[in-house]
């Protein structure tokens, strides 16, 4: 991101944004100060989140920074065919209907707090929450991992490098904990709120800008007769088969991310949760449309433009727009901490999952079970802030040689989906097939990832998901022998 | 009255339609033609594709509203006891 106009301006932007987060923090925490002896009212909010909030809560987590600044230039390169980001966003709520009506009615009944909670509840086997923990734990860090150095980035880049990436991460992330560790759920979720809303007003006013000062659709549409026509051009074979993959991959993916699961034990009723689905069932064309839109306009207002120079397109527009008027100038301000905001808000809602994980399941549920809860809500922001740590020096000193595994965390966190999504509706599923199944896509995901193996286009990841999904049934299946285990299950799953 | 439970994933009808959709929210079926007629600047596949998204959008939130109802009527009878 190049904005180098705007460094001071940039600097107020941050600083006043982080004192505003901090402030909903110290709001939350004077409000409800029994928060931190309940992992229920901690980590969940007190299951008492309202249509808006939950709402903005759910869109904040689901759209991050990367959606602003990353996409527009796919479709820079790529053209209409990434006009897939518009449907596969809309594929996610599609994802939910799968299993969010029964999870949030067996989060009730059961006061589930993390989704491993429901593998523990409903396969009574160690070995299968224990590997759906450190699934999930190793996906939500990788994720963070990515929005930390997102974060950096973005401070440096909209301060034009008045303040250095290291100080931005540093900043922002004791600001993160800080309200996080004050007020859990109800501080994210409300931050949650503000964030959504600056990403979306600043997004607005990009697009109004490229159209105004860069001539819109049809003046792109022009150039690309011109000069790209493959861009405007019906995918081929191969195109198709990614749009599909990619539809059925993120649609089932990010439905299972496990700070996605949370907000629906977070939900004050059935009826809120489906009015916030409902409205986040249309925001892809304002979100994902509007920022494919953005991207469009760029291939004819900067033609030409390399791989990684087509990665700065976003700040290059906005440097543009924001010199052409002072109210543009200033809405470019808001949009790049509105941006700054996003990533804040997917990385808050990650580590809140992350320490609930170490919280419950695995300081809770194993090494300590009879610790009081003031306890393990210690265990577990401590461990998210050493975990933060390490994960700056990482993103600091970043292991060249091991980047391969850091690109692992789709891959492996949909291989929780068959035990998660089939184990709601189906007393025969067999605990040693779910386990079996796991542990083999788990692996045949990470090999293929690691060594750059392909099969047919499709993503190792789904090359996991179907032998997992396979394992699960047809395993179930064959074994038939326990009776028991099958009774235990019609107890916790019957409706 | 009280109205019977239901859950989207019970309802076969349901993800035939999802199934339709999905086939039209996927660029297979389009004559070659379609990339090169442009409407304000957007190829027709594109206007199909996003129509069809919209639909999909719509279709959802008919869905959520109407083919799922679990906890709801137990949560406002619990709701009305409290206040």
């Amino acid at each position: 991101m190049d904005l180098a106009f705007s460094g001071w301006s940039g600097i107020l932007i941050l600083v006043v944004y982080g004192l505003i987060m901090l402030g909903v923090g110290i709001f939350t925490y004077l409000r409800n100060k029994n928060i931190h002896n309940s992992l229920d009212e901690y980590y969940l909010g007190g299951r008492g989140l309202g249509v808006m909030v939950l709402f903005f809560t759910f869109f904040a987590t689901q759209y991050s920074g990367n959606t602003v600044v990353g996409y527009p230039p796919s479709a820079y390169r790529q053209g209409f065919e990434y006009l897939v980001s518009v449907p596969f966003f809309i594929m996610i709520i599609m994802g939910y209907l799968l299993f969010a009506p029964r999870l949030y009615k067996m989060g009730k009944k059961y006061k589930l707090v993390t989704p491993a909670q429901w593998f523990e509840k409903r396969y009574k086997s160690k070995a299968i929450t224990i590997l759906a923990s450190l699934l999930m734990l190793y996906g939500l860090g990788n994720y963070l991992l990515e929005q930390l150095v997102a974060i950096g980035q973005g401070v440096s880049g909209l301060t034009g490098g008045t303040i250095p990436y290291q100080i931005g991460v540093i900043f922002f992330v004791a600001i993160m904990i800080i309200y996080g560790w004050l007020g859990g759920m109800r501080s994210v979720a409300y931050t949650d709120t503000i964030q959504g809303i600056a990403l979306l007003v600043g997004v607005f006013m990009l697009l109004i800008g490229s159209i105004i000062y860069f001539g819109g659709l049809p003046t792109s549409a022009d150039y690309m007769q011109a000069y790209s026509p493959e861009k405007l051009g019906i995918p081929d074979g191969p195109g198709v088969r990614n749009w599909l993959s990619l539809l059925v991959m993120i649609g089932i993916g990010a439905a299972v991310y496990p700070h996605a699961i949370q907000r629906i034990f977070s939900a004050k009723s059935e009826k809120t949760l489906k009015r916030s689905f409902s409205r986040m069932a249309w925001m892809p064309f304002l979100t994902a449309g509007v920022v494919f839109v953005i991207g469009i306009i760029g291939i004819s207002a900067f033609p030409g433009l390399s791989t990684g120079e087509s990665e700065q397109l976003v700040g290059k527009m906005a440097s543009a727009i924001a010199s052409q008027h002072i109210i543009f100038y200033w809405s470019m301000i808001l949009l790049f901490g509105g941006v700054i905001a996003a990533i804040v808000s997917t990385a808050d809602s990650i580590l809140l999952t992350f320490s609930s994980i170490i919280s419950n399941d695995l300081y809770g549920g194993y090494i300590n079970p009879n610790a009081s809860q003031h306890k393990k809500l210690l265990v577990g922001k401590l461990v998210g802030v050493v975990v933060v740590g390490i994960l700056i020096l990482v993103a600091w000193f970043p292991p060249g040689t091991l980047y391969e595994i850091f690109v692992l965390k789709f891959e492996l966190l949909i291989q929780i989906s068959p035990g998660l999504i089939l184990g709601l509706y189906w007393n025969w599923l067999r605990r040693t097939a779910v386990f079996a199944g796991m542990l083999a896509g788990t692996l045949v995901a990470s090999f293929m990832t690691l060594f750059g193996a392909s099969l047919l286009g499709i993503p190792s990841g789904l090359w996991g998901l179907l032998l997992n999904t396979m394992i699960c049934i047809v395993g179930s299946m064959v074994m038939n022998a326990s009776a028991v285990e099958e009774d235990e299950a019609k107890q916790v799953i019957g409706m | 009255m009280s109205q019977p439970k239901k859950e989207p994933i019970k309802n076969g009808k349901i993800w035939v339609v999802f199934g339709v959709l999905i086939a039209l929210i996927t660029p297979w079926y389009f004559p070659e033609s379609f990339g090169e007629m442009l409407v304000y600047g957007v190829p027709l596949w594109a206007i199909f594709i996003i129509a069809a998204s919209l639909l999909l959008s719509a279709f959802l939130s008919y869905v959520i509203k109407y083919h799922w109802m679990l906890e709801e009527e137990e949560e406002e009878h619990e709701q009305e006891g409290v206040n």
